[in-house]
C-alpha cells in the first residue's frame, strides 16, 4: 500500500477544478493545461480540488515534493518549459506571428471568457463549474465577489457597461477571425505541430462550445467559423475522449535533481503579485531575540505586580456593589 | 400549636413575653441553620415593617402600646427571639402571597419573577429564608444589578400565616464595563490574551452584550461581539450568541492559516452539561506556497455546521493546584448538520479523566491524567476520506498538562504542534535554501498520559506565596487513521511509538496565570520531533 502511494506521490498529477459539461476540467484555465501535457503525451494524473474556486494556484502540477503553481514565473505552462519537463514550444518562438497570436489569446480571448463566464451569462455556467461542491451561503458570496473583481479588472462601470461589452465582444470577433485565418484546415496552428497556442486556444474553443449556454454572444460569434469548431471537435474526441486512463502502465517522474534550463534559479516561493523583502539570518536572530527579551520583561513585570501587589491586576471591571444584600 | 393571626405576630397570642427572661438573639445559630455560605447574603427577618401594620405590638389585645423607642426595640427584639426559639424547634408554616418588585425601571418584570419561581413552593419559614438567598444569588448572578435587596412582609390582615417577599433592586448605573484577562482555551491549546467591553442590559432582557479582541500565542487572533439572554422565550437555562471572526497562523507549523467567520450558539448550560450549535464559513490557505501535499488537498472553503456536547464532572478542589478529588470531561462533536452533503461531516470525541490523591505531608499530592480523543469523517466513502486538517489532534504547546482540563493537548517538552504524521513540504529549487521541513500534518487518534508530583518547598516565604515544586512524568502519542490507514493501526505499534519525557519544576501560581518553570528531559520521541530537553516555561490559566 505504501509504495503505492509513494509511486503516486511520483507520478506528475495535475490539480484542477472538477470535471463538467462533458469535458475533463471545464475551467477555462485549467483546462489549456490537460490539453498541453495530452499533446506533449505526457502521462499524468488528474485530481480534483473543487473547494477552491477562488484560488490563484490552481491549477497546479505535483509530482513528490516538486509543484508549480499556476501564479509563478507566468503560468504552470511556463514552468513546465523552463524547468525542462516539457516543452512544445522550442522552435517557435522565432515565428513572427506567435507572439502576436499569443498576446491575442491570452489578452482579448482571455478577457472575453472571463466576462461572458461572470457578467454576459447568467453565471449559471460558472457556479457549476466552479461551485458545485460548495454549499449555498458560500456560493453567494463567492459569486457576487468573483462579479465584482471581474468587473474591476476589465474596467467596467455603470457608466460605460455597454461600451466595454461591445468592445470586448468586438475584439473577440478580430481574434476568432485572425486565429480561424491562421489555422485554415491545418491540424494545428503553427507548422502542423502542437504548441502551447494550440492548448490554449483549444481550451477556450472548447469551454465556449460546450459550458456556455446557447444564449451566449461568445458562442455565437465563435460558431461562425466553421474550421475552428471542426478542429475543437476533432481534438477532443483524440485527446480527451479516446484516452479512458489517464495514468498509463507507464509513468514519468520529474527528476529530482532538475535545475531550470536557463538562468540563474531564482524560484520563487511566493506569488509575484506580493514579493516579500529577503530578510537576512541575523536580523532574524535579532527579532527573535528582542522579542524574548521583550516577553521576559513582560512576565517579570507581571510577576511581580501578581505576587507582591496582590488582587486582580489585570480585572478592570467595574465592582457590582454588595452592600445591598442583606436582608431587613 | 394554636393557630396564627398573622406570620409577623410569632408570640402566641396568649403568652406574656417576660422581658427579664428574654433570651439573647444570636444570629449565628441561625446562620448556621439557614446559611450555606455566603455572608454577604445573611437572611434578617424584617419585623419592622410588620409592626406598623400592627394594631398591637405583640401579645393580646389588651397590652398597652409601648411609647418610648427603647420599649418599642425591646418589644420587637421579644418577637424575634421567640421566633427564632419557634423556628428552631420545628418548621414554621408561611406559605407565599404576593412578589413585589420595586426598583426595575429598565428590566422587565418577568426577568426578574422567572428568577424568583423557587419561591412559590414554600411551605415554612426555614424554607423562605432558604429560598430568599438563592432568589439573592441568582439576582446578583444576572449582572445587571448594583444591589439586591429583599425584605419579608406580612401579607394581608384577612389571610393569616402569608407572607409577602419584597424585592428591591438598583440597576447598574455604569452598564459599560471593560475586562483583560488571560486564559487557556483547550480547543486552542494555547493562552491567550483577551480585552472585552461589556455592555449591560440594553433592552431590559437582562441581556449582556460584550464584544471582545483576544490574541493567543499561537499566532491566532479572534474579533468577537456576543450577547447573553438569560431568559429567552421560556427556554430553562440561558442563551449565549457570539459571532465571530478568527484568524490563525499555521504557517510555521503546518503551512496553512485558517479563517473562520461563524455564529456560535449556547444552547443549553448547566453545572456538567452543555450544548452548543456552531455555524461557520472555514477557509483554509497558504499564501507561503510551500505546503505539503495533504495540505493542498485540503486548501479552500468549507462550511462547518456542528453540534458540540459537552460533560463535566469536577470534584477537584482547585483546577489550578488539584490536590484532592476527581474530574472527567468528555466532548463529543458531530459535524455536518445541514441536509447539504457539501458541509463539512465529522464526528470528534474527547474524554479527560483526572484524579489527585493527597499524601499528607507537605500539601503534597498525586495527579494522574489520561485523556484521549479521535476524529472520523462520516458519509459516503468517509473510510478512503481525509479527516478535516482543523478537526484534527496536534499534540504539543506551552500551557502545563496539568492544567488543561478537556482533551489530549501536550506534553511537557514539546512544543506547538511538535509531534505526529508529517510530510515534507514543497521542495525549492534552490542550492542555496535549506531543506525546507516538514508539515505537521496531526492525527484522528491521539491518547496522552501524565503523573505529576506536587509538594510545597521547606521555606515559608514560599508557601506564602504558593509557590511549590513538582515531578513530573508523561507520555503520548498521535496517529492517523483515515484514508485506510486504520488498517494498520494496532495497540502495539501505538504503544511502541509512544513519546515521553519526565521533569521537575517550580509552579509559581499567580492571580493571572500558573506559570512553571521546569527542567525537561525527553526519554523518547522520533524524527522531525519539534522536541528539546532543557528549561521551559509555561503558562496556564484557568480553563
Amino acid at each position: 500500500m505504501a509504495q503505492v502511494g509513494e509511486r503516486e506521490s511520483e507520478e506528475l498529477t495535475l490539480v484542477t477544478t472538477k470535471p463538467y459539461f462533458d469535458l475533463p476540467t471545464a475551467c477555462p484555465l485549467c483546462l489549456p493545461l490537460f490539453i498541453y501535457l495530452k499533446l506533449a503525451h505526457f502521462p499524468f494524473r488528474l485530481s480534483f480540488n473543487s473547494i477552491f474556486p477562488d484560488s490563484d494556484q490552481i491549477p497546479y502540477v505535483e509530482s513528490g515534493t516538486y509543484v508549480a503553481y499556476n501564479n509563478e514565473n507566468g503560468g504552470v505552462i511556463e514552468n513546465l518549459k523552463r524547468d525542462g519537463i516539457v516543452d512544445l514550444d522550442s522552435e517557435f518562438q522565432s515565428v513572427p506571428d506567435w507572439v502576436a497570436m499569443k498576446a491575442m489569446i491570452s489578452s482579448w480571448l482571455a478577457d472575453a471568457m472571463m466576462y461572458e463566464l461572470w457578467v454576459g451569462s447568467d453565471g449559471k455556467s460558472a457556479c457549476k463549474i466552479y461551485y458545485s461542491d460548495l454549499s449555498w451561503p458560500i456560493v453567494k458570496v463567492l459569486f457576487l465577489k468573483q462579479v465584482y473583481s471581474v468587473k474591476q479588472h476589465l474596467g467596467i462601470t455603470k457608466d460605460n457597461a455597454e461600451q466595454r461589452e461591445d468592445e470586448i465582444y468586438k475584439r473577440a470577433k478580430i481574434a476568432y477571425g485572425a486565429l480561424s485565418t491562421r489555422l485554415g484546415d491545418q491540424d494545428f496552428l503553427f507548422d502542423d505541430r502542437p504548441s502551447s497556442l494550440d492548448a490554449t486556444f483549444l481550451g477556450h474553443v472548447l469551454v465556449t462550445l460546450h459550458a456556455l449556454p446557447e444564449t451566449s454572444v461568445l458562442r455565437s460569434k465563435l460558431l461562425e467559423h466553421g474550421n475552428v469548431v471542426r478542429y475543437a471537435e476533432k481534438h477532443k474526441t483524440k485527446l480527451i475522449e479516446s484516452s479512458s486512463s489517464s495514468s498509463g502502465p507507464q509513468f514519468r517522474s520529474v527528476p529530482s535533481s532538475s535545475t531550470p534550463k536557463r538562468g540563474p534559479s531564482n524560484w520563487s516561493s511566493k506569488p509575484k503579485s506580493q514579493p516579500k523583502r529577503e530578510k537576512t539570518e541575523g536580523e532574524k536572530t535579532f527579532k527573535r531575540r528582542a522579542r524574548y527579551f521583550l516577553a521576559a520583561q513582560l512576565v517579570v513585570v507581571l510577576l511581580f505586580l501578581s505576587l507582591m501587589g496582590g488582587n486582580d491586576a489585570g480585572d478592570m471591571e467595574l465592582d457590582d456593589e454588595d452592600e445591598g444584600n442583606a436582608f431587613d | 400549636m394554636s393557630n396564627l393571626d398573622s406570620v409577623p405576630d410569632l408570640t402566641p397570642p396568649n403568652s406574656k413575653p417576660d422581658p427579664e427572661h428574654q433570651t439573647p438573639f444570636s444570629t449565628n445559630e441561625i446562620d448556621e441553620e439557614d446559611d450555606d455560605g455566603d455572608d454577604e447574603n445573611d437572611v434578617e427577618d424584617d419585623e419592622e415593617d410588620e409592626d406598623e401594620d400592627e394594631n398591637g405590638v405583640s401579645g393580646g389585645p389588651n397590652r398597652p402600646k409601648p411609647h418610648s423607642r427603647e420599649a418599642r426595640f425591646r418589644s420587637e427584639k421579644l418577637k424575634m427571639d421567640s421566633l427564632l426559639q419557634r423556628m428552631k424547634t420545628g418548621p414554621v408554616s408561611v406559605r407565599i402571597h404576593d412578589v413585589i418588585i420595586k426598583g426595575n425601571t429598565k428590566t422587565k418584570d418577568h426577568i426578574i419573577e422567572a428568577e424568583t419561581e423557587v419561591l412559590n413552593n414554600v411551605g415554612s419559614m426555614q424554607e423562605l429564608l432558604k429560598a430568599s438567598q438563592i432568589v439573592n444569588l441568582r439576582l446578583q448572578a444576572l449582572e445587571i444589578f448594583d444591589s439586591v435587596k429583599i425584605t419579608l412582609d406580612s401579607g394581608p390582615p384577612e389571610l393569616p400565616g402569608t407572607a409577602n417577599v419584597i424585592i428591591e433592586v438598583v440597576e447598574t448605573t455604569r452598564p459599560l464595563s471593560g475586562q483583560i484577562g488571560a486564559y487557556t482555551k483547550a480547543e486552542a491549546r494555547s493562552s491567550t490574551v483577551e480585552g472585552s467591553l461589556k455592555y449591560k442590559n440594553l433592552f431590559g432582557y437582562g441581556d449582556l452584550w460584550d464584544g471582545s479582541l483576544a490574541y493567543g500565542y499561537d499566532h491566532s487572533a479572534e474579533l468577537s461581539a456576543g450577547v447573553f439572554l438569560p431568559r429567552f422565550k421560556g427556554l430553562v437555562t440561558p442563551v449565549t450568541a457570539r459571532a465571530y471572526l478568527l484568524s490563525q497562523d499555521w504557517l510555521t507549523f503546518s503551512s496553512y492559516k485558517e479563517r473562520s467567520m461563524g455564529l456560535s450558539l449556547g444552547l443549553f448550560s448547566n453545572q456538567h452539561h452543555e450544548v452548543t450549535y456552531n455555524l461557520a464559513w472555514r477557509t483554509l490557505t497558504d499564501p507561503s506556497q510551500m505546503s505539503s501535499r495533504s495540505v493542498r488537498r485540503q486548501l479552500g472553503h468549507n462550511l462547518l455546521s456542528s453540534l458540540k456536547y459537552t460533560f463535566k464532572f469536577d470534584r477537584r478542589n482547585s483546577s489550578m493546584r488539584p490536590t484532592r478529588g476527581y474530574a472527567f470531561v468528555s466532548s463529543t462533536q458531530l459535524g455536518g448538520l445541514v441536509p447539504d452533503s457539501r458541509s463539512l461531516r465529522f464526528l470528534r470525541q474527547e474524554f479527560d479523566l483526572r484524579y489527585a490523591v493527597p499524601l499528607g505531608f507537605y500539601h503534597a499530592a498525586l495527579n494522574f491524567g489520561v485523556s484521549g480523543g479521535v476524529v472520523f469523517p462520516w458519509g459516503n466513502g468517509f473510510s478512503s476520506k481525509p479527516s478535516s486538517l482543523p478537526e484534527r489532534f496536534f499534540l504539543g504547546g506551552n500551557i502545563s498538562p496539568v492544567c488543561a482540563l478537556g482533551g489530549p493537548t501536550t506534553l511537557w517538552g514539546f512544543k506547538t504542534r511538535g509531534f505526529g504524521p508529517t510530510e515534507p513540504k514543497r521542495r525549492v529549487n534552490n542550492e542555496n535554501a535549506n531543506p525546507s521541513g516538514v508539515d505537521f500534518l496531526g492525527g484522528d487518534l491521539a491518547v496522552t498520559a501524565l503523573a505529576d508530583l506536587s509538594f510545597d518547598l521547606p521555606f515559608r516565604w514560599f508557601r506564602e506565596k504558593g509557590i511549590h515544586a513538582h515531578v513530573f512524568a508523561c507520555a503520548g502519542n498521535v496517529t492517523k487513521l483515515t484514508e485506510f490507514e486504520y488498517r494498520n493501526f494496532s495497540v502495539q505499534k501505538l504503544v511502541e511509538s509512544l513519546r515521553s519525557s519526565v521533569g521537575v519544576g517550580l509552579v509559581v501560581p499567580t492571580s493571572l496565570f500558573r506559570m512553571e518553570i521546569n527542567y525537561c528531559y525527553i526519554l523518547k520521541k522520533f524524527n522531525h520531533d519539534r522536541a528539546k530537553t532543557g528549561a521551559w516555561l509555561t503558562f496556564s490559566s484557568a480553563t
